[in-house]
């Protein structure tokens, strides 16, 4: 048996084509491809009587929840992140100029400290920062990105990748300890909230998801 | 949408998204007992499992209650619910993958039926197809059943998942190909 199906039996699958429409010589491939599909099975599925009280269960507790609880929920609730990396020869040694460049700035700390510049300060935000993950399903886009209050709503700033042709996007970025407002920019034009997050209204007639990012050891909500 | 049943079903989706919104919570019954059945045929398809697609189904209702002041057109809740259904289904079997744990056998799925013995064979096609499918990619599967099971057209698929409908038929007849590689016994 040949692997795959004919292009014309694929439109009768399709339902572009009848049976009768095919050539001769591929009705007996069209009859085995539509007693393939013709197994697809389309009876009803019953689920549990009682999913119905304990949905309701859940929510009549949800919805008792203050807001701050809310935000907490969310911020436990497990969620899946995927770490990937790749690794050049050359980013070895950057990284151990990085680390070296840090022991330096921490054997630095012993001196007395000069006046705090802009670089300082960024050190200092550095500091206070955590790393945050962003993932958008999104198999039909070609570019996504994130905006928000951590880059001024600059849409060009933080590119997501996609992973793989799975359809999701990620990016990680550093940001401060705080709240922050964000949505994804799907194609540089479609503004999306994270469907796995909270959100408020913007003041605009739109909607934006929050991020409480926490100080490692507490919790800012 | 918005199937008139019974006393309940006289209410639109929109009315019973704002009647919760306003803080009738007791009202978001209406909804859980209009879709649960409804998309409880996909999610099982999908995970191939009715008992880890009830699970599905459940987090997805609760879901959509604990943001549905994000739901932005209350008149397309079921659309609506049905992407959330569909990310927590994809992020079950993400899971399940990483966590090396095959989602139960599709056993379960037919274990009903007293058939009459001339159904027999259609009866082990369909076992072997349900089995075939779990083969598949996800975005394979997802329009094989959104076409095949629940019978929508690639245009009604587009509208769902985003995809283009030139995608949608590539995935799909990728999808035909697998499949008859898989079910080659058969057929």
């Amino acid at each position: 048996m040949k692997t795959g199906y004919h292009a014309l039996v694929k439109r009768l699958l399709d339902g572009e084509l009848t049976l009768a429409e095919l050539p001769p010589e591929l009705r007996a491939e069209g009859e085995e491809a539509l007693r393939l599909v013709g197994a697809a099975d389309r009876a009803p599925v019953a689920l549990s009587p009682a999913l119905d009280e304990r949905v309701m269960a859940t929510v009549r507790r949800h919805a008792g929840d203050a807001p701050a609880n809310r935000v907490w929920r969310w911020l436990n609730t497990p969620r899946d992140v995927e770490l990937r990396l790749r690794v050049r020869p050359w980013t070895v040694w950057a990284g151990g100029l990085a680390a070296a460049a840090a022991l330096a700035l921490l054997l630095g700390r012993a001196a007395p400290a000069p006046p705090l510049g802009p670089g300082t300060q960024a050190r200092a935000g550095l500091r206070d920062s955590v790393l945050v993950r962003f993932v958008l399903y999104a198999p039909g886009a070609r570019r996504v990105a994130v905006a928000g209050t951590f880059n001024q709503w600059d849409r060009s700033i933080a590119p997501l990748v996609p992973a793989g042709t799975s359809g999701v996007w990620t990016t990680t970025l550093a940001l401060p300890v705080g709240q922050h407002q964000y949505a994804f920019v799907v194609d540089g034009a479609r503004w999306i909230v994270d469907p796995a997050a909270p959100a408020v209204d913007d003041g605009f007639g739109r909607r934006n998801s929050v991020v409480a990012v926490s100080a490692p050891g507490g919790h800012t909500l | 949408m918005g199937a008139l049943l019974g006393f309940e079903g006289e209410a639109t989706d929109a009315e019973v998204v704002r009647a919760v919104l306003a803080g009738d919570v007791e009202r978001y019954a209406v909804l859980v007992r209009r879709y649960r059945d409804r998309y409880a045929r996909y999610a099982s398809r999908m995970l191939g499992s009715r008992d880890v697609a009830e699970d599905a189904v459940q987090d997805a209702l609760v879901r959509a209650f604990d943001r549905l002041a994000d739901c932005r057109e209350p008149d397309k809740f079921a659309g609506w619910l049905f992407l959330i259904l569909r990310n927590r289904c994809y992020a079950e079997r993400r899971q399940r993958q990483r966590q090396e744990r095959p989602l139960d056998s599709t056993d379960e799925l037919f274990a009903a039926p007293d058939r009459p013995d001339g159904e027999y064979e259609q009866v082990e096609r369909a076992h072997a197809l349900e089995q075939a499918l779990q083969h598949l990619t996800p975005e394979q599967r997802e329009v094989f059943v959104l076409k095949h099971t629940e019978g929508l057209a690639y245009e009604e698929i587009a509208g769902v998942t985003g995809a283009t409908v030139a995608s949608l038929k590539m995935r799909m007849h990728r999808a035909y190909d697998r499949l008859r590689e898989l079910m080659k016994e058969h057929l």
